[in-house]
């Protein structure tokens, strides 16, 4: 009959039903699902550390600062006087890879060269991407951690291994923190602080301390207590305040 | 006002004449939080439009969410060649000058990474001594502005069409630079004023090239009268340079040295300084004035008289025959005006007492014949070579500006001149009314504009030409007082503009090459300046310095004067019912400074007023016509009539409306259009500064964004503020002020309460639980935050004028936007220091103002922290009572419970928005403006050593903690290399920004762990108290000392 028709259009057929464990189940799922997907994919680590940009030019880090030894500051000369550790300008680069005539440029004739050639040409500055990039409410500076006894590798990593330079650190507020609060972990003698290759344990023996048996930690923690006060590292709660990072 | 005499509250100090007298009106202001009348447009935001945004607004970030892996990809780009020296990241500071009515004030610029972002005074430099004002502090804004003219135009009104500068060099050089013999009479130069010697040089050439072309200066803010009176009195222009440090009695006849003044700042800082002599000798300057209405002068004055511009002759002819300078009795025709006879007797007997320490200073309303009067009596008082002295004015111009223009205008008229070179300026809108100036300059066949903006004067000249700002060219000056300054740019032309000195060069026909600002700098310094010197050496060291030491004008100390036979007793505006009398304004100036957001937006050092002029009236006068704030009256001057609403101001004598100039501006750009009415409609040749006028109502009102009865505490707590602000006779725990006198009798008075000690406060002492005990690190020094530094800073009321300088400096240091008239309505500001100003007394008959710069005073014991449901604001362990943005959720209970009213709300993202109100562009939001939309220039104008905030979150004062880190980073990394004895930041290594404006050093900043600190001595001062701290026991950090007075017995 035409009435009974037309009202079984709004009854939901039968087979419908079996959804009904089906929505209970991507409910259920959906709500595990989505805070496992933000926790973790947004998360410092996931956003940040491995981030590997590819640079106009493939500068080697692993050949010029590892393999060749040359020291961090022979680029990022202001790093010791200044929040901004400077990215070394073309002219630096051409002292060594000179693309002039009659003069020795090594490896003058390569084209992965070519963008810091033009720029000595042209004097436009070969765009770099940034790397290490903190919100624009954090004022980290880089003179007033390495006049201090923290060294580059603390939050660079091992610079001196990559060929392309990547995040080895997540960077995120609670990883700055873990240093502020103990930053006897983190501290060496001044002339180390370049050295990325450096144990705190090599130099306890080099001052004739029995390392045996002991731990990397044990061995850091020895030497950073002492630094902390010689280094005149302040008190905790001055280390956490809001104003050492932001203004 | 028909309300005012009853119903009045009886507080001893009041902030304005509706809290005076208890108005209805302010009583609906107290209902509400803010303390401004919100608006329905700003509230109506119904549940249906909400949702509606709230489901754009998550659809929107869930599209963005999914592609968000880091924040957008940035570029590092080093420098192909790094100049030497140049460390990126670390502010420079390049000495060069800027230039105001002809008068040039050493500055210092701050570049960031190659961008000038803030102007400091020079404190090298011998006249200005590092002092700025509010101006000099907003250039950097003008710099990045907008809507500032990009390329050249050719063609007058429909016909405009952009050109190039070849064209127009072109064109210029033939119509300019090719003409010859008798037919450059038809060519004249209108230029503004300038002592520039490069300027003179080549103006000098275009004489010699040109001798039959017309010359005229004009600058609407001039000095013809007391030029002219000099030239009565010593028979040839001089220019006073006033040594107000030397004077033990000031006497202003309607002239406001300390702020409208192109000495202004060398004045205040010479006047506070007498003022500081109170603590060392216990002696004081005292200071007469006698003007119509509140001055900045007139507002720090120990006897001030009200009266109308037009009866002060008869004041100055009563004091010139008192001391037998002229004959009479002195009492002369006028009578008794407003107790005049006694302030004059109180004058003429501390004159006597003081020759030789005492000057009179006459401003530039009063007639020639006064003027020479004046220096009269200063001649007679031993003043000249003793308290002021004496320079021949540079050039002697035989004419005043008035009279120049008016010549111009007449030549015009007549036909005799076919092309104009106007080299700045805008007399299209500034010039007298009569001379209708705008339609004259459509009748010459060539006018040439150089201006920073397509100002009025350009919308009429056939070739308008973009200048240079003062940041981006080359260029020279000189003081007052003479000393030459050079004027370095710190960028190149963001808008492809030329400065004047380049635009006169390229007339007479030199070479782009030789016309570059540099070259024809440095030619002057080579053939005059420093001629004779080792130039490259001498050079140099002037470009270090950003002056030539030892360059001041050599004061002329024989100088005799006569007394003028002719001084009128009146002026002829006493005859009207009412004397106008037309004032440059505070912020505006002459109103070249109409596109600046930041001086639009300065509330008035008198009337708190901002986005607005207004005709200023006595109490007296309001209440018989029966207006109140805000009425819209018509005032007609001869025919010539302007409507503009009334302020209603406490102090002011009846009879006289007081407007000011620089507003209503018809083509200044985005933010100066259409703001307020244009006063130059009533300003004539022969009467610039007053003339009698006729007032009536217009019968509509208009609503002005006045700040002064801002943060208002809610009926609920009246009775406290009523405690605080004291009744009648008590003084309150906000203000304290005190007599020279009585501070002798008793210096220790401001430090005790007007009850003791109260027993119960409303805070415990400030050492949260698990906070390690702190000891004091000197005797009296803080007991709590003092890790490693105690910061802290002084405010000395004695010495604050009200001038601004302070507020404008922070605005433009820590990134405080604009927020438009719309929002100021709803005391929405986001100024982090203000200066309140309180009056005191009986607004008919003598009033007195004080004026307390208010910003956060860091309390140990701070409110705001102990409601912050989040922990945003917070202390840190040397005494900064941070408010941590990121934290923040915008409960704002910080704001309400703070006392002091000193945190501001982003209740938009005022950066990114136009911030003329009503903008709104997406969904109607205000602030929805893409980060495209906005122009990038206006972002070069950001600290980038200040967080740029965002909606939705509280800020106030840091203390400048961004210079703190600076400062104690240096410190540290120096004491590690060896080169310092203790990792701290020595005194006076930082300077806040308000500090470093200040001209009358009102404000000192440094460590209270110090005990010989500046800021701890400050602190020790019996004047010293902390503002409310008698009654919540908030124990601010910032202590203000108490004001002093010395009137006379």
């Amino acid at each position: 009959m035409a009435s009974d028709k037309q009202a079984s259009r709004f009854v939901f057929p039968r087979w419908a039903n079996y959804l009904l464990p089906l929505l209970v189940l991507g409910a259920v799922g959906g709500g595990l699902y989505v805070p496992v997907v933000i926790g973790f994919g947004l998360s410092a680590d996931t956003l940040w550390r491995g981030y590997a940009p590819a640079q106009p030019v493939p500068f080697s880090h692993a050949l010029h600062a590892g393999e060749l030894g040359m020291d961090c500051r022979y680029c990022h000369t202001t790093v010791e006087d200044a929040s901004f550790a400077a990215i070394p300008d073309t002219q630096l680069c051409i002292s060594c890879h000179s693309p002039e005539e009659g003069v020795a440029g090594i490896a003058k004739d390569s084209p992965l060269l070519r963008p810091v050639h033009e720029s000595y040409e042209t004097g436009r500055p070969v765009e770099w991407v940034k790397v290490h990039d903190q919100a624009d409410f954090v004022y980290f500076d880089h003179s007033a951690h390495v006049n201090r006894g923290v060294s580059c590798v603390e939050c660079h990593g091992r610079v001196d291994r990559m060929e392309r330079v990547y995040m080895a650190e997540n960077m995120s507020m609670a990883w700055c923190l873990d240093c502020h609060q103990q930053p006897e972990m983190h501290l060496r003698p001044l002339e180390e602080v370049t050295n990325l290759a450096w144990d705190p344990r090599d130099h306890l023996e080099a001052q004739g301390v029995e390392t045996e048996g002991m731990t990397r930690d044990q061995a850091q923690r020895q030497i950073g207590l002492e630094l902390k006060e010689k280094y005149n590292i302040h008190s905790r709660t001055y280390m956490m305040s809001c104003s050492t990072c932001h203004r | 006002m028909s309300s005012l005499t009853p119903n009045i509250t009886g507080r001893a100090y009041w902030r304005s004449l509706e809290e005076y007298a208890d108005s209805p009106q302010f009583r609906e202001l107290l209902g509400y939080p803010g303390g401004g009348a919100i608006d329905e447009a700003t509230l109506s935001v119904s549940r249906r439009r909400f949702l509606q945004l709230m489901g754009a607004s998550m659809a929107l970030a869930g599209l963005t969410l999914g592609g968000c892996r880091r924040w957008e990809e940035t570029k590092l780009a080093p420098f192909a060649q790094r100049p030497e020296g140049r460390v990126p990241g670390q502010p420079e500071y390049f000495a060069s000058m800027t230039e105001r009515g002809g008068s040039a004030l050493g500055v210092l610029v701050e570049s960031f990474d190659g961008r000038p972002i803030k102007i400091e005074g020079n404190p090298k430099h011998p006249y200005s001594q590092g002092a700025t004002d509010a101006w000099a502090q907003a250039e950097t804004l003008n710099l990045y502005d907008p809507d500032r003219s990009r390329f050249p135009v050719r063609g007058r009104g429909e016909a405009r069409q952009r050109t190039t500068w070849e064209e127009l060099v072109a064109f210029m050089q033939q119509r300019v630079g090719e003409r010859q013999g008798a037919d450059s009479s038809r060519l004249a130069v209108l230029t503004r004023r300038s002592d520039s010697p490069t300027r003179a040089r080549l103006a000098a050439r275009f004489r010699e090239r040109h001798p039959e072309a017309g010359w005229y200066e004009w600058e609407p803010i001039n000095r013809d009268n007391e030029l002219a009176g000099t030239r009565q009195a010593f028979g040839r222009a001089m220019r006073p340079a006033y040594r107000l440090d030397r004077a033990a009695v000031i006497a202003c006849f309607d002239a406001d040295p300390l702020l409208m003044h192109p000495a202004a700042v060398r004045h205040a800082r010479d006047w506070a300084a007498t003022r500081k002599q109170a603590d060392s000798e216990m002696q004081m300057s005292r200071l007469y004035a006698a003007e119509p209405t509140f001055s900045v002068t007139g507002s720090v004055a120990d006897e001030r008289l009200a009266v109308r511009v037009s009866e002060v002759p008869a004041l100055v002819r009563a004091v010139a025959a008192r001391l037998g300078v002229i004959d009479g009795d002195g009492a002369g025709g006028g009578g008794d005006l407003n107790g005049s006879t006694q302030w004059v007797e109180k004058l003429v007997d501390d004159l006597h007492r003081h020759e030789g320490e005492a000057v009179l200073v006459v401003g530039e309303s009063q007639p020639a014949e006064v003027h020479a009067l004046a220096w009269a009596i200063n001649a007679h008082l031993g003043a000249l070579g003793a308290t002021v002295e004496l320079f021949e004015e540079p050039g002697d111009p035989q004419q005043g500006q008035g009279e120049q223009i008016a010549e111009l205008a007449r030549r015009i008229e007549a036909g005799e001149i076919d092309t104009l070179l106007v080299l700045g300026g805008n007399p299209a809108y500034d010039a007298p009314a009569e001379l209708d100036f705008e339609a004259k300059l459509n009748q010459v066949d060539e006018v040439i504009h150089l201006g920073l903006y397509a100002d009025e004067t350009a919308r009429t000249a056939t070739w308008h030409a973009p200048a240079a700002h003062e940041l981006e060219a080359w260029g020279d000056g000189r003081a007052w007082d003479g000393t030459v300054g050079v004027q370095q740019p710190l960028i190149l032309p963001l808008f492809d503009g030329k400065s004047p000195i380049e635009m006169l060069a390229l007339a007479l026909g030199d070479e782009a090459g030789e016309a570059q600002g540099y070259e024809l700098v440095r030619a002057t310094f080579r053939e005059d300046v420093l001629a004779g010197d080792d130039f490259e050496r001498a050079w140099r060291r002037v470009l270090h310095r950003g002056l030539v030491p030892d360059s001041a004008f050599e004061p002329v100390n024989d100088a005799s004067a006569d007394a003028p036979a002719n001084v009128p007793e009146r002026l002829d505006a006493a005859d009207g019912e009412f004397e106008v009398v037309i004032r440059p304004d505070t912020s505006m100036l002459d109103g070249r400074w109409a596109n600046n957001g930041w001086l639009q937006e300065l509330p008035g050092p008198i009337t708190k007023l901002t986005w607005d002029n207004v005709a200023r009236i006595s109490v007296t006068d309001a209440r018989r016509l029966g207006l109140s704030q805000g009425d819209v009256v018509r005032v007609s001057v001869g025919g010539r009539e302007v409507e503009l609403p009334v302020f209603p101001t406490p102090g002011q004598v009846a009879g006289s409306v007081v407007v000011s100039l620089g507003y209503g501006r018809r083509a200044a750009g985005r933010i100066g259009d259409g703001v307020g009415v244009d006063t130059y409609r009533l300003r004539t040749v022969e009467a610039p500064h007053v003339a009698a006028a006729s007032v009536e109502p217009a019968g509509r009102r208009e609503r002005l964004a006045t700040t002064q009865n801002h943060h208002l505490i809610d009926p609920t707590g009246e009775w406290g503020v009523t405690k605080r602000t004291g009744e009648r006779g008590g003084s309150g725990y906000i203000i304290k002020e005190m007599s020279l006198a009585s501070y002798r009798q008793d210096p220790h008075q401001a430090r005790r309460t007007a009850n003791g000690d109260l027993p119960l406060q409303l805070y415990d002492p400030p050492y949260p639980a698990g906070t390690p005990a702190f000891e004091a690190k000197r005797p009296g020094g803080p007991v709590a935050f003092n890790e490693p530094h105690a910061w802290g800073m002084s405010v000395d009321m004695n010495a604050c004028i009200g001038c601004n300088a302070c507020v404008v400096a922070c605005q433009a240091e820590n990134n405080v936007p604009v927020v438009g008239k719309e929002e100021v309505l709803v005391s929405r500001e986001l100024h982090w220091l203000r200066i309140d100003r309180y009056f005191k007394g009986d607004p008919e008959a003598e009033t007195d103002v004080v004026h307390q710069p208010m910003m956060c005073v860091h309390c140990e014991n701070a409110p705001c922290e102990q409601v912050c449901p989040v922990n945003a604001a917070i202390h840190d362990t040397e005494g900064l009572n941070l408010q941590v943005y990121n934290r923040c959720v915008g409960t704002r209970y910080c704001s309400n419970n703070c006392p002091y009213k000193v945190r501001r709300f982003n209740y938009f993202d005022y950066h990114a928005k136009d911030p003329r109100g009503h903008w709104r562009p997406w969904l109607n939001i205000p602030d929805t403006q893409t980060r495209a939309e906005v122009d990038r220039i206006k972002a070069m104008a950001n600290n980038p050593d200040v967080t740029v905030r965002m909606r939705g979150v509280m800020e106030k004062c840091t203390y400048c903690m961004q210079r703190l880190s600076r400062a104690k980073v240096a410190a540290k990394n120096d004491w590690s290399r060896g080169q310092r004895d203790e990792p701290l930041v020595a005194d006076g290594e930082v300077v806040t920004a308000c500090q470093q404006a200040c001209p009358t050093q009102a404000i000192t900043f440094g460590d209270l762990n110090k005990a010989d600190a500046v800021v701890s001595q400050e602190h020790e001062n019996p004047r010293a108290y902390q503002v409310l701290n008698d009654d919540l026991n908030t124990r601010p950090r910032t202590r203000h000392l108490a004001k002093l007075r010395n009137p006379a017995v």
